[in-house]
């Protein structure tokens, strides 16, 4: 049985990777933060019996429905949105974020320079990821990312180990051309086209 | 099988783990970059995330406590798993209570007392009028408008 102290390491070491794993996802740093909430949530209560060792695991899995209950929801609200008002679709959000609030955790050195690139780098990576088709993304990341072998990652997504291959390779093979389209060609992302015959 | 057929199949396995390892390298690329990226968040965003934490080990917490301070009470093991149940099929528990009440509702008016008096035999017995009188039609009628 996890401690209350091993699930506070636990949730502060994946809270702001989760964060940003559901803004990818549903694009909306509010409700993300309220999904994340509900997990912790859920995880708590209804799994805080378990050993420590089996929390990552229910904790992406309790993530992933959270999200797809959002998704669901939003479905529904959209509807009836789309039925009685002219007016449709979510504000984006990007007006409530100051720049100047974001925390450094990190003391990066590098040059100026280099820092730009490497943010740039990171938003293209970041609006790569978004573009990608939901099933492939969560395969990514929890493969990825989240550092899951196959099988976790398809008893995770509900899917067979053949088709958490597919979606990852295919996942892959999206961001390879995304980014070599906006010019990263250079960091040797190439070689996935020399295979793309192999994928189709 | 023959030495151009095993190199074939050599030429196309390499291939293919050439392909999973730069797979992997370019995964792993995009998976650092957006790990560090995931640490830098807004100072409101990093609070809801710790006061987040906080509730759901509180939570915890609790729940431990409850199970240490009851121990192997049966009754208050069944209502926590009661309670977890109620909370986890809420559209199920409030199905069987609505079930339930509409069925105590049938239930009451299908055994009601009928409360009709004037046509139990203890009321013709009792009353100051032959029991012939309340045979007769004419009177039911008079009896009836006497009442509204």
């Amino acid at each position: 049985m996890a401690t209350a102290r091993e699930l506070s390491d636990f949730l502060e070491a994946v809270e702001r990777r989760a964060f940003r794993q559901t803004a990818y996802a549903v694009r909306d740093d509010h409700a993300s933060l309220d999904i994340v909430q509900d997990a912790m949530m859920k995880l708590a209560e209804k799994y805080g019996e378990k050993p420590m060792a089996e929390l990552p695991m229910l904790f992406q899995r309790i993530l992933q429905n959270t999200m797809r209950d959002y998704w669901r929801r939003q479905k529904v609200r959209n509807l009836w949105t789309t039925l009685f008002s002219s007016f449709s679709g979510s504000a984006e959000d990007g007006e409530d974020r100051d720049p100047l609030e974001t925390i450094d955790v990190q003391d990066d050195s590098d040059e100026p320079s280099a820092q730009l690139e490497r943010s740039q780098t990171i938003k293209l990576i970041e609006n790569a990821l978004q573009n990608l088709p939901a099933r492939q993304r969560e395969a990514f990341v929890l493969r990825y990312w989240e550092e899951m072998d196959v099988a976790e990652t398809a008893k995770i997504m509900g899917c067979s180990d053949g088709s958490v291959k597919t979606h990852c390779s295919r996942a892959v093979h999206a961001l390879a051309m995304e980014l070599k389209k906006q010019g990263l060609g250079k960091l040797g992302l190439l070689e996935l086209e020399v295979s793309e015959q192999g994928l189709e | 099988m023959s030495a151009p057929e095993n190199n074939t199949n050599e030429i196309d396995s390499n291939m293919s783990e050439a392909h999973v390892q730069t797979e992997a390298q370019l995964a792993h690329f995009v998976t650092d970059l957006l790990d560090e990226h995931a640490q830098h968040v807004t100072a409101v965003t990093a609070k809801r995330l710790s006061a987040a934490r906080g509730l759901a080990v509180e939570k915890l917490a609790s729940q431990q406590a409850q199970t240490i301070h009851h121990g192997g009470n049966v009754l208050s093991w069944f209502g926590s798993n009661v309670e977890q149940y109620i909370a986890h099929h809420r559209t199920i528990s409030v199905a069987v209570v609505f079930v339930a009440m509409l069925l105590a509702f049938l239930a009451t008016q299908q055994f009601s007392v009928n409360t009709n008096l004037e046509n139990s035999d203890a009321f013709l017995l009792a009353s100051d009028l032959p029991p012939e009188a309340y045979a007769d039609k004419g009177f039911d009628t008079w009896l009836v408008s006497k009442r509204d």
